[in-house]
């Protein structure tokens, strides 16, 4: 053989042993196509066929069942007349019960991870803030939550949820079916629902209630704690636990109502043809703007800290006391968005509930795409690539997203995680240099700017590839924003949401914190705040062995 | 000038809500940011004003 002949028998050996491992991860090869047998006609299953599976016997369990084998079979089946065993209709039954019992734990489940959230927002906003008002921001956190869920319990769930009519995923909630409307330019306008005060209320004491009350409910306690952030190191404790009850009680559930109970803002699409009609998948208008509308006007109304603005009004930083937990609550709230976005399909067993692997790329994704755009901002505007706000940007990227996070792709979500990231360090300076709306922990910016940025985006970027059952808010068809062919109909619908967040939301925030300032006073005294809100607040200090640096 | 700011604030809202009598999608576009422009003026433009004129840093 000469040197050509051994060069090629060589390669041709090589490649036969290195092909199978080069093609190991790609597609397998498609079998040769055979004659198809001609198939004969498929036979009904009649009752008697069910009734004789074979299952495992009694004898066979007692052995135990190491491999899983034997464990699940057709004795689990629930049988509704013994006397004729197993039958076709109770198979059905069954069919129908386990779509509906994988929803319910699909929403409960990240309705949990919803709630573990709180603690997220209670670290980062307690980390934010200085030592000596630990205790008082950490207890503002850990009570919004009981606070809200009493209001939510008492009349919140009632006027948003009250009159949203059957949810197919959640195997009907029939009897939340009675929305209080009026007229207006010849159209239906629901104003809130009346059904479920109490939970007992005109037969809602109901499981697929239930589920939908909880999972709301930890949605409403999220927009709650948004304001303690803004508003911390300042706020009298009994003027938040009132502002929390009504927060609880009304604001949020009046526009959770007309974005997702059935309400006006839900049906531009079916009454003034505005694309889907209003769409927040999962809340970045409903939770997170409604939470950061409200924070601005309780900072507004609760005006800035001692010593943050010179005499001429020049800002002064005032330091996070522990930069370490702040990080690990954004990670935790990160956790917790799992729950939020993908959680908003409230099932994930219908038509197009197999989303959920899309949404929940597309919250990471965004959130990934917000910290990179925050702190490279940061980075190359002041030199350093800074934590906190690295932090926030994270947060902030994962609030723009939970508006569009089922209806973008993941190159939208990238997009739209980057802008809110370089958004939310340009709204802090602007919040806190041009407004002097003095906000310790940038909520404004991260929940109410990145909000209302999230209601927009899906908008432009829905790329109307989403098919949840066919229709959205009773519209046909898919949610598309102007960036893939949509006429503005969706940009409109999407821009008439922002308004009422900036000019409804905030009018009534703004009008029920102005009350509970002339009734009981926003404000701590001078005296308190300086000291430390822990003591004259709380009566205990949050780090008792720690030695505080006191400005009086 | 906080009952004014108030006002001017809500009535962006009622500004966006009668876009929905109009018919075409631009003209609707365009009222709609007209009634944003109010509300976000009632805040920043009146409210936030009123506040910063008595700002506690103001009075050291």
């Amino acid at each position: 053989m000469n040197m050509t002949t051994k060069r090629l028998l060589t390669f041709l050996l090589v490649a036969l042993c290195l092909g199978p491992l080069g093609f190991a991860q790609g597609p397998a090869a498609a079998p040769a196509v055979a004659a198809a047998p001609a198939t004969p006609a498929p036979k009904p299953i009649t009752d008697a066929d069910v009734a004789n599976v074979p299952v495992p016997t009694a004898d066979a369990h007692a052995k135990g069942d190491p491999d899983g084998s034997l464990t699940g079979n057709a004795s689990d089946v629930t049988v509704s007349d013994s006397k004729k065993g197993l039958t076709i209709g109770d198979l059905v039954n069954q069919v129908g019960q386990n779509k509906v019992a994988i929803n319910f734990v699909w929403t409960l489940v990240t309705g949990f991870l919803v709630m573990f959230m709180q603690a997220g927002f209670a670290i980062v906003e307690a980390g934010l803030c200085r030592a000596k008002n630990a205790n008082h921001t950490m207890m503002m956190n850990f009570m919004v939550y009981g606070v809200g869920m009493l209001a939510y319990w008492l009349i919140g769930f009632a006027i948003q949820e009250g009159g949203v009519g059957a949810i197919a995923n959640l195997g009907g909630t029939a009897p939340l079916s009675s929305e209080y409307a009026i007229t207006l330019f010849g159209k239906s306008f629901g104003l809130f629902g009346q059904n479920g005060l109490f939970l007992v209320h005109k037969g809602t004491y109901d499981v697929g209630v239930m589920v939908l009350f909880l999972f709301q409910m930890v949605f409403m306690d999220t927009a709650l704690t948004i304001v303690t952030g803004a508003a911390a190191e300042r706020w009298k404790y009994a003027a938040f636990v009132a502002a929390s009850f009504l927060m609880g009680a009304f604001t949020y559930p009046i526009f959770a109502n007309w974005a997702w109970g059935g309400g006006w803002l839900s049906a531009l699409g079916t009454n003034f043809s505005l694309g889907k009609g209003y769409c927040d998948f999962a809340g970045s208008g409903v939770v997170h703007a409604v939470g950061g509308i409200t924070a601005l006007a309780t900072s507004m109304i609760l005006g800035p800290r001692i010593g943050k603005y010179t005499r001429e009004g020049k800002s002064n930083a005032i330091l996070a006391h522990d930069i370490v937990i702040v990080l690990t609550g954004c990670f935790i709230l990160a956790f917790g968005w799992f729950g939020f976005n993908p959680g908003s399909t409230l099932g994930a067993s219908s038509n197009g509930n197999l989303r959920i692997s899309s949404i929940a790329v597309n919250t990471m994704l965004a959130g990934m795409a917000g910290s990179f755009g925050a702190m490279l901002y940061m980075w190359l505007r002041y030199g350093k690539p800074d934590a906190s706000m690295s932090g926030n940007g994270l947060l902030a990227g994962l609030v723009a997203i939970t508006a569009p996070s089922g209806f973008v792709n993941p190159v939208g979500a990238v997009i739209i995680g980057l802008i809110a990231g370089v958004l939310v360090c340009i709204s802090v300076e602007y919040i806190d240099r041009v407004l002097k709306v003095d906000d310790p922990v940038g909520a404004i910016s991260v929940h109410g700017t990145n909000g209302l940025w999230g209601v927009l985006s899906v908008g432009l970027f829905a790329d109307g590839k989403s098919n949840y059952g066919g229709a959205w808010n009773g519209v046909n068809g898919s949610v598309t924003g102007i960036f893939y062919g949509d006429n503005g109909g969706q940009l409109v619908a999407q821009l008439i949401g922002i308004v009422t967040l900036v000019g409804f939301v905030f009018t009534l925030s703004f009008v029920f914190n102005l009350l509970i300032d002339w009734i009981m006073g926003q404000r701590v005294s001078a005296k308190t705040e300086l000291q430390g809100l822990d003591l004259p607040e709380m009566g205990a200090l949050g780090y008792p062995e720690f030695e505080l640096k006191s400005e009086i | 000038m906080i009952l004014i700011g108030i006002l001017v604030t809500l009535l962006g809202f009622v500004i966006s809500i009668f876009s929905l009598a109009l018919s075409s999608v631009g003209a609707r576009l365009v009222v709609v940011l007209l009634g944003l422009a109010v509300s976000l003026y009632g805040i920043i433009g009146v409210l936030n004003k009123a506040y910063l004129k008595n700002a506690i840093w103001k009075k050291g």
